[in-house]
């Protein structure tokens, strides 16, 4: 090379000056990337179960303030600190000689999440229903007039991030826990300024790899995608363009080819590590929510995906039956604690650049309804002021270690305050403040601290 | 015979009687010439649409799935299939995504009912006509048939299975 250093340095400074001045389109069709610098490259939110009571919670009260009984203790123990009960266990496993439920899972984290991370021991839920609850928790607005069986009404977190942080479709996934209750429909809203093109990409599991999967999707056939995709998308796309003054699809949430193909490509390799027996479930896999992190744990594995939120709900089964609720906590632990294990010794990319986040979308009521199950327990539904408390709990970096704040007499944060964290997290809260459509009073958690 | 002695006559008949003068009649119909009777049979003609700006009202997703079924295989989907189908829609969030999964699915069923390769080559202005009848309930325009002339001459690979794929997949199929 005649290139002297001098030369050199110039060249370098010249085409550095050049790389910086040339914005850069994202694929949103932004000109820059978010203004703000990310805590973390990776966030995984747990929506956290389908109306959770603070007593069996976060205050480890276990059957004392539900049925009269003296036994307390504390069921969720890769979440919260503090030792199990010692008598009247029902939330285990049928394993062993003991009564049903007698045999607790064993704990899969070292150290409690509450340990690792910040726990927001008492905060408001924006909502007592389901819906309004997984709304608030994804728009980060209250919204009274948001219906059942329709699409959220302002835009979801996944929308934000990917309009004004650039963020690809499969950069972004929604996994539910099923089809029913409108979960499908929160993957993106019908505001006018974001929606269908800036949502996320969802499974149901239950569903997509279950046996109507199995039975109408796994056998897909697999096109060579230069000779035979391409040509197809082409005579499509001229379709489309001549119906384009009529009409479009409206529900396609923009993956691109490439990130069609790759979805393409994940779900049959799911299906064939489902017939394997490969999905990463959790030890114990005797619930939907234990299946649903199982791929959960799939899905961050293959994308690596910017955010993922995870729906459970078997806690809602409570009412009718105290003792399932139970074990439906303790199961929806057990996932949690695995998610969390798996992430951090199973996906290298992730691990240690990823931040937790849970909520619960409501609490439950105080009183019970008349309803008593097999143990003669009182069952508990969601509708009174105690069912807007819930708690939230943050680990991974940035996130100050073994903090707790809040308590039952200083209640601190909304759960609408989830949104702002993760935009926070993710380097676009600013933007989102700018667009004025979260609660007004919602804060990053981050600013709660 | 009136119709209620004939009833009587049907019912006191031995059974093997009764499955032999079936057999004949289903025998007889058989060897008849097959002309439908829209009356007799409630078959609706349909017309054609004259323009492109006459789909107005987007199909439902019970309507897509039914319609491309029948389209495929040139038979009506069950009930049961129909809903696993729909609930198999609704769980994959890219929904175009999903309709291409299930496109392929039936593409690699048994059954599938598609034309040849050397029927689309033998006469592409006819495949492209029928093929926009098929999907689209139109006759395509000049321009259209020129575009898809063209291309299937141009694409020796081409397979009508890909056609009748985009054509499934496009916007306009989603639209009546």
């Amino acid at each position: 090379m005649n290139m002297n250093r001098r030369k050199f340095i110039k060249t370098t400074a010249v085409a550095g000056a050049g790389a910086f001045a040339v914005p850069y389109i994202l694929p949103s069709g932004r000109l820059f990337a978010a203004s703000g610098e990310q805590l973390a490259p990776h966030v995984v939110y747990v929506l956290f179960a389908g109306g959770v009571r603070q007593q069996e919670s976060i205050l480890q009260r276990y059957l004392a303030d539900s049925q009269g009984l003296p036994w307390e203790g504390n069921i969720l123990y890769n979440m919260f600190n503090g030792a199990p009960p010692t008598n009247k266990i029902v939330y285990g496993t049928d394993q062993g000689n003991g009564a049903a439920g007698g045999t607790p899972i064993p704990q899969i984290l070292s150290q409690t999440l509450q340990s690792q991370g910040t726990l927001f021991r008492e905060v408001s839920s924006q909502s007592n229903g389901h819906y309004g609850g997984l709304n608030n928790l994804l728009q980060g607005s209250q919204v009274t007039t948001q219906g059942l069986k329709q699409k959220p009404v302002n835009p979801t977190i996944f929308e934000y991030l990917r309009r004004h942080g650039g963020y690809a479709a499969t950069d972004t996934w929604f996994v539910g826990n099923g089809i029913a209750n409108s979960i499908p429909l929160l993957n993106f809203s019908n505001h006018p300024d974001y929606g269908a093109s800036y949502g996320a990409n969802f499974f149901a599991p239950s569903i997509t790899f279950g046996a109507p999967g199995f039975e109408h999707l796994a056998d897909a056939k697999v096109y060579h995608p230069e000779n035979e995709l391409n040509p197809m998308y082409r005579m499509k796309y001229f379709l489309d363009q001549s119906f384009s003054s009529v009409g479009t699809a409206g529900d396609s949430i923009g993956n691109t080819e490439d990130e069609k193909q790759h979805i393409k490509a994940f779900m049959k390799q799911t299906y064939e590590r489902v017939t394997q027996n490969l999905i990463p479930h959790p030890p114990v896999t005797d619930s939907n929510d234990a299946l649903t992190v199982g791929y959960a744990c799939e899905v961050i594995r293959e994308f690596k995906p910017a955010l993922t939120v995870v729906n459970l709900s078997n806690v809602d089964g409570c009412h009718t039956d105290f003792t399932g609720y139970l074990r439906a906590l303790h199961r929806a632990d057990h996932a949690l604690g695995h998610l969390w294990n798996f992430i951090q010794t199973q996906v290298p990319e992730m691990a240690s650049n990823t931040i937790l986040i849970a909520s619960p979308e409501c609490g439950r009521n105080l009183q019970h309804n008349p309803i008593k199950d097999s143990n003669d327990w009182y069952a508990f539904d969601h509708s009174d002021d105690n069912s807007s408390r819930v708690f939230t709990i943050m680990a991974g970096p940035n996130v100050p270690a073994g903090l707790s704040i809040g308590s039952e007499s200083n209640p601190v944060g909304i759960t609408s305050d989830n949104v702002l964290t993760i935009a926070e997290i993710l380097g676009v809260k600013n933007e989102v403040q700018v667009a004025g459509l979260v609660q007004a009073e919602s804060m990053s958690l981050f600013d709660r601290i | 015979m009136s119709s209620s002695n004939e009833y009587l006559f049907l019912m006191n008949m031995p059974i093997s009687k009764y499955l032999l003068l079936v057999s004949v009649f289903a025998i007889g119909f058989a060897g008849c010439k097959k002309e439908i009777d829209p009356d007799r049979y409630e078959v609706n003609p349909v017309e054609l649409y004259s323009s492109i700006g006459e789909k107005t009202k987007e199909k439902s997703r019970e309507q897509y799935v039914s319609i491309l079924y029948t389209n495929l295989f040139q038979q009506a989907l069950s009930g049961n299939e129909l809903v696993e189908i729909i609930d198999c829609l609704e769980s994959i969030g890219d929904k175009e995504l999903g309709r291409e999964v299930l496109i392929s699915n039936f593409m690699n069923k048994p059954g599938v009912i598609l034309p040849t390769d050397s029927v689309m080559r033998a006469n592409p202005d006819v495949f492209i006509q029928d093929t926009y009848e098929r999907f689209f309930v139109r006759e395509p325009s000049q321009a259209e048939i020129t575009w898809f002339r063209n291309f299937i001459e141009s694409n020796p690979q081409l397979s009508p299975e890909l056609v009748y794929f985009s054509f499934a997949l496009s916007n306009e199929y989603l639209f009546y």
